[in-house]
C-alpha cells in the first residue's frame, strides 16, 4: 500500500449538503514510501503516525492534509532493522495519551513502548513467540495478541507477563482451519474480547473464562472492540456485526472489502464508523446500524 | 364791325399787292412771294409770347379806340369827325397789326404742325428700326442657345489628366500652358488647352493602335510557331515509345525496375486524393526507413480513366425524395398484388445502396513483413460516396505457426483492432454516414463491416481524412504526412508484438512456457502448466473472479481471452483466465485466478488469492521490447506463486520447494508473493 488518501468526512455525514462526486474523492493523497505495506496508522492531536515496516513514521497533520509530498517530521526505527529480511512491520499502534507513550505491536514478536515526545523506545515487552497482531491498552493494563495464538496480559508497572490465555486450547472457540492466530484483543475493566483464527469470545477479565462466543460467520476476525455496551467486530465475512455481551446480533453492515482489517468510530461531532479492509473501498455508517456511504479510491 | 373787317381785309389785300408787287416787279412774281414767305418765317421765329401780349395790348387799343369812338359820337365834340376819323384810323392799323398777329400765328400753326410730323416721322422710322434690332437681337439669342447646346464629339473622348498631359506631352505642345493656373485661364486659353489635349491624345492613340498591331502580328507569329513545335512534340512521342521499348530488354537484363515504378506513378497519379496522399506518403516513409514494407496499386486502370473522366460528380446519391419512397411502402403494404411495384422498389434501394457504398476502382496494398513473423497485408479502399476509407487485412502465415490458438492472435480481426485505443473500426468516423446508411435502410455501418471492411480512424488519418465535427473533410496534406510515420510504426510494432505473441502461444498451446532469459524468474516451480485454450468473452465474464474486472471497464469485448489451467500434484489446481489487451505488452495480460483446493477461492472471496493476483498482473512496465516474453514470464510467475501459496497454506500437504522466511507475516496475514532474485531466488512480504 503506498497510496494515502484522505476525505473530508464532514461532508459526506452532513446530510443537508448536496453531496457531489468531487467529495467522494480524496482531498489529498501522497505517497509514504513505494511498493511497501502501511501495517498501522494511528492519529494523535496534532500527529499522524504510520507503521509501515521496520519504520513508524510522523507527519505533521497540518501538512499532510494539503502537501502533495509530505515530508516526514520525525521516524521512530525498530531494531534489528539493518538488513531488509529482518525488518519487522508494525502491526498495531495504541497510544496512551496521559502518559504520551506509544505501544507498538510489531513483527519481530515484541511490543514496543516509545516516548512519543524523544521518539525512543524506552521499553521492550517481549513475550510473544510469533509476530504481535493486536495491542490494547486501559489505564496500567496492556493486551496483546500474535499470531502465536496467544492473548498476553501485561501489568506495566511489572517487567514480565501478568497473565495469558489461549483460546485455540478451548475446543468450543478454536478453529484449527482458520490457524490459531489471534488477530484482534481488547479489554475494559471486566472484559476482554478477542479473535482471530479462534472464535470471536468475551473473556471475563478476572477470573480468564470464557463467557460469551459469538456466533457470527466469519472467516477470521480482524477487527474486535467493546463500545460501551456492545461488542463490534469484523474480519473476512461478509458484514461487520454489531452485538451485545450475550451474544445477540444487534445489527449486520454488510461490507464492501473481503476483509475488514480496520474499523474506527466517533461520538463527538458527530456519530460516524468507518470501515476498511482488503478493497479500494471505505464503508461510512453514521448509526453503526447500515451503511451510509462508500468512498472509493478507484 | 363790318366796317372794320372791310377796312380789315382791305388793307390786307393791300399788303398783299405790296407783297406781290415785288415779284412782278421783279419780273418774278414767285421770288417775291418766297420772299415774303421767308419773311414771314423769319417773323414768326418771334416769340408768341411777345405776340400774345402785342394782341392782348392791340386788342385793348382797339377797345378804347372805339369807346373813344363812341364817346366822341355820343358827345358829338365839335371836332368829332376828325377826331373819330383820327381814332378809327388808330383801330384799324391796329386791325392790320391784328391781322398780322394771326397771319403770322398761322404760320408758326403751320410751322409747329409740320415740326410736329417730322418728328413723328422720326419717331416711327426710330420705332421700326428698335423693332427691327429686338428681333435680331431674339434671333441670335435662339442662335446663342443653339450654339451652347451643340455637343462637340471630343466630350466624350477620355483624356488624360492635365498633370499628365503637362508632364508627358512634346516640350512644344505644352509650353504656352506650363506657367497657366487652371483658374486663370480664360476660355480661349482653356480652349487652346483642350485642343492640345486632344491633339496630344490623337498622337498617342495614333502610337499605340500601331503598336498593339505588331503585338497582333508577334502573338500570330508566336502561335504558329506554337503549332509548329506542337507538331513537333507530338512526333516526338512515338518516336521516344520506341526507344523506350527498345531498352526494355537492356532494363531487364540489368534489373532496373524503372519501368515498373514509372507505371506505378502513372497509376498512383490516377487514385483518389485521400489514396493518393497515402501513397506519397507512405511510399516516401518506405524510402527514408528502408523498412521491408511493400505498396501496390490495386485495381484496374482503364476503370480509373474512366471513373476520373465521369468527373467529380459521382457523389450525386439518387436524392429522390424519402417521402414519396414512404407512400411507396405504404402503398405497397396496402397492396400486395402489385408485387411488380415493390420488386422495383427494392431494385432501386439495391441500386442506391450499391451506389452508396461504391469504392473507387483503385486501391493501395500494404504488405508488411516481419521476419520469421507472418505477413500482413492491408488493403485500402476508398468509399467515395461515403467518403471514408475501408481497411481489409489478410495474413499469410510463417510456416511455423501452426497452432490454432496462435493463428488467431495474429489472423483474426484483433490484429488490426485497437491500433489505437478504442479504434475498432466498426463505427463509420465520418458523422454523416450514418444518415446516409438510414437511406438505404441500414442502421450501422458495423453490419457492413464484412462487405465493405473496416473503417479504422488511423486509416482516415494517414489518408489525410479527419473527421472532427467542425474541421471539413477535405484531406488535409500535413495531417497525413505526420500520422502516416506513427501508424506505420504502429503498425510495425503490432505486428512483432503479435508475431512475439503467437509465438509463445504457439508453445504454450503444448503446454510448454517458453524459457524466458530477459528477466530474472524464479525457477523449479512445482506447479506446471497443464492446459491452455482459447475462450470467449462471456466464458470469461461468467467466471466469478472476473466480476470486478468487467465492473471495472478493465477489459473489453474485444480483448483476446485464454485459459490455463495450473495443477500442482496431487490435488490443487489452479484456473486463470488470461485476457490479452490489443495493445500487448504496453498493457500485460489481465490474470484472474480461482484457487481449487479445499474449496473455490477468488479474489472476491480470498485475500490471499488477490494477493497473488495482484503479484501477477501488476509491474510489468518493461514496454514494448518484452512483447517475446512477457506472457511466458507472467505464467512462470504465476506457477511459482501457486507453489508459494500451497505451501503457506498448507505446509502439511504441499512440502515446501520455494524459498522464504516467514510464511505468513502482518496483520492481514500476507504471503510471501514477492520474488527477489537473490541465490536461487527468495519470496519476501515486503
Amino acid at each position: 500500500m503506498v497510496g494515502f488518501p484522505f476525505f473530508h468526512l464532514y461532508r459526506l455525514m452532513n446530510p443537508d449538503s448536496n453531496l457531489l462526486k468531487h467529495d467522494f474523492s480524496p482531498k489529498n493523497t501522497f505517497t509514504v514510501q513505494e511498493d511497501i505495506q502501511i501495517n498501522s496508522l494511528l492519529t494523535t492531536e496534532h500527529n499522524l503516525l504510520v507503521g509501515v515496516v521496520g519504520e513508524i513514521y510522523g507527519y505533521d497533520w497540518s501538512v499532510v492534509t494539503s502537501n502533495k509530498d509530505a515530508k516526514v517530521s520525525w521516524k521512530i526505527e525498530l531494531p534489528n532493522n539493518r538488513d531488509v529480511f529482518e525488518k519487522a512491520e508494525i502491526n498495531c499502534m495504541v497510544i496512551d495519551n496521559k502518559s504520551e507513550l506509544l505501544y507498538a505491536g510489531c513483527g519481530d514478536n515484541n511490543v514496543y513502548v516509545i516516548n512519543i515526545e524523544t521518539a525512543k523506545i524506552v521499553r521492550t515487552l517481549s513475550g510473544h513467540t510469533d509476530y504481535v497482531h493486536s495491542v490494547f491498552n486501559v489505564g496500567n493494563d496492556l493486551a496483546s495478541g500474535g499470531e502465536d495464538g496467544v492473548v498476553n496480559i501485561w501489568d506495566l508497572r511489572n517487567k514480565d507477563v501478568t497473565n495469558k490465555i489461549e483460546p485455540y486450547k478451548n475446543d468450543d472457540i478454536a478453529r484449527p482451519e482458520l490457524g490459531k492466530w489471534i488477530g484482534a484483543v481488547c479489554i475494559n475493566d471486566d472484559w476482554l474480547l478477542c479473535g482471530g483464527g479462534p472464535k470471536l469470545s468475551l473473556w471475563h477479565y478476572r477470573s480468564l473464562t470464557p463467557s460469551t462466543i459469538f456466533p457470527i460467520e466469519d472467516q477470521g476476525i480482524h477487527v474486535a472492540e467493546v463500545l460501551d455496551d456492545k461488542v463490534l467486530a469484523g474480519g473476512r465475512a461478509e458484514h461487520f456485526y454489531s452485538m451485545v455481551f450475550n451474544g445477540n446480533v444487534i445489527s449486520k453492515i454488510p461490507t464492501s472489502c473481503v476483509t475488514v482489517y480496520t474499523a474506527v468510530h466517533q461520538e463527538t461531532p458527530y456519530k460516524a464508523l468507518c470501515i476498511a479492509g482488503s478493497s479500494p473501498r471505505i464503508d461510512i455508517c453514521s448509526n453503526f446500524n447500515y451503511k451510509d456511504q462508500v468512498l472509493s479510491l478507484l | 364791325m363790318v366796317k372794320e373787317a372791310v377796312s380789315g381785309s382791305s388793307r390786307e389785300t393791300s399788303i398783299k399787292k405790296r407783297r406781290k408787287n415785288p415779284s412782278t416787279e421783279n419780273d418774278s412774281e414767285t421770288d417775291v412771294y418766297k420772299k415774303v414767305i421767308s419773311f414771314e418765317e423769319k417773323e414768326s421765329k418771334r416769340s408768341a409770347d411777345t405776340d400774345a401780349k402785342l394782341y392782348c395790348d392791340l386788342c385793348k387799343s382797339i377797345r378804347t379806340a372805339l369807346a373813344e369812338i363812341f364817346e366822341l359820337k355820343s358827345q358829338k365834340p365839335p371836332d368829332a369827325s376828325a377826331k373819330i376819323m383820327e381814332k378809327s384810323m388808330q383801330a384799324a392799323s391796329c386791325i392790320v397789326t391784328l391781322k398780322k398777329l394771326n397771319r403770322l400765328e398761322k404760320v408758326r400753326s403751320t410751322s409747329a404742325r409740320e415740326a410736329l410730323n417730322l418728328e413723328k416721322q422720326k419717331v416711327d422710322s426710330t420705332n421700326l428700326q428698335y423693332q427691327n434690332l429686338m428681333y435680331e437681337a431674339a434671333h441670335l439669342f435662339s442662335e446663342f442657345k443653339k450654339c451652347k447646346q451643340f455637343k462637340s464629339k471630343d466630350e466624350d473622348i477620355e483624356l488624360v489628366s492635365i498633370e499628365e498631359f503637362l508632364s508627358e506631352a512634346p516640350e512644344e505642345k505644352t509650353k504656352p500652358f506650363r506657367n497657366l493656373k487652371l483658374e486663370e485661364m480664360d476660355d480661349i486659353q482653356k480652349h487652346e488647352l483642350h485642343l492640345a489635349r486632344l491633339e496630344w491624345e490623337l498622337t498617342q492613340r495614333k502610337k499605340l493602335s500601331e503598336l498593339c498591331n505588331t503585338f497582333e502580328d508577334e502573338k500570330k507569329q508566336v502561335a504558329a510557331e506554337i503549332v509548329k513545335s506542337k507538331n513537333r512534340l507530338g512526333g516526338l512521342a512515338p518516336r521516344l515509345a520506341i526507344v523506350l521499348e527498345s531498352t526494355k530488354p537492356l532494363q531487364e537484363y540489368l534489373g532496373l525496375p524503372i519501368e515498373k515504378t514509372y507505371a506505378e506513378h502513372k497509376l498512383a497519379s490516377l487514385l483518389p486524393n485521400p489514396l493518393y496522399l497515402f501513397y506519397a506518403n507512405a511510399d516516401a516513409y518506405k524510402k527514408v526507413y528502408d523498412i521491408d514494407l511493400n505498396l501496390e496499386i490495386l485495381g484496374d486502370q482503364d476503370e480509373a480513366i474512366q471513373w476520373r473522366q465521369q468527373g467529380a460528380h459521382p457523389v450525386q446519391v439518387d436524392e429522390s425524395d424519402p417521402e414519396n419512397d414512404q407512400q411507396e411502402v405504404e402503398e405497397n403494404v396496402e397492396i400486395k398484388k402489385r408485387r411488380h411495384r415493390k420488386a422495383s422498389h427494392i431494385d432501386r434501394q439495391e441500386e442506391r445502396k450499391k451506389r452508396l457504398l461504391e469504392a473507387h476502382p483503385l486501391s493501395i496494398q500494404v504488405t508488411v513483413r516481419v521476419k520469421d513473423g507472418p505477413t500482413l497485408k492491408i488493403q485500402f479502399s476508398y468509399r467515395t460516396v461515403l467518403n471514408i476509407i475501408t481497411v481489409m487485412s489478410d495474413v499469410v502465415y510463417p510456416s511455423n505457426i501452426t497452432g490454432n490458438v496462435a493463428k488467431e492472435v495474429i489472423g483474426g480481426e484483433s490484429m488490426l483492432g485497437e491500433l489505437f485505443e478504442g479504434d475498432f473500426g466498426i463505427d463509420s468516423p465520418n458523422p454523416s454516414n450514418p444518415y446516409q446508411l438510414k437511406k438505404i435502410d441500414v442502421n450501422s455501418y458495423n453490419s457492413l463491416v464484412s462487405k465493405l471492411g473496416y473503417a479504422y480512424s488511423w486509416a482516415q488519418r494517414v489518408c489525410g481524412l479527419d473527421f472532427l465535427i467542425q474541421q471539413s473533410s477535405k484531406a488535409a496534406a500535413a495531417l497525413s504526412s505526420t500520422n502516416v510515420e506513427i501508424v506505420m510504426k504502429v503498425l510495425t510494432k503490432r505486428l512483432k508484438s503479435r508475431t512475439a505473441l503467437a509465438n509463445q502461444l504457439q508453445q504454450l498451446e503444448q503446454n510448454l512456457i517458453p524459457a524466458a532469459i530477459e528477466v530474472d524468474l524464479p525457477r523449479n516451480s512445482v506447479s506446471s502448466l497443464t492446459k491452455w485454450t482459447s475462450i470467449t468473452y462471456q466464458d470469461f465474464c461468467k467466471s466469478p473472479s472476473t466480476t470486478d474486472l468487467v465492473l471495472n471497464e478493465l477489459i473489453s469485448p474485444s480483448d483476446l481471452f485464454y485459459s490455463a489451467t495450473i495443477f500442482r500434484p496431487k490435488t490443487a489446481t489452479l484456473n486463470t483466465l488470461v485476457a490479452i489487451k490489443n495493445d500487448y505488452p504496453n498493457q500485460a495480460p489481465i490474470f484472474s485466478l480461482i484457487v481449487k483446493y479445499n474449496g473455490e477461492f477468488h479474489s472476491g472471496n480470498c485475500d490471499e488469492v488477490r494477493d497473488m493476483e495482484r503479484a501477477v498482473n501488476v509491474g510489468w512496465d518493461y514496454g514494448a521490447n518484452s512483447a517475446s516474453w512477457l506472457l511466458s514470464a507472467q505464467l512462470q510467475y504465476l506457477c511459482s506463486y501457486f507453489d508459494v501459496y500451497l505451501e503457506t497454506t498448507a505446509p502439511s500437504v504441499f512440502p515446501q520447494n520455494s524459498v522464504f522466511f516467514k510464511n505468513i507475516c502482518a496483520r492481514n496475514r500476507r504471503r510471501p508473493f514477492k520474488f527477489r532474485k537473490v541465490g536461487s531466488g527468495i519470496f519476501t512480504q515486503f
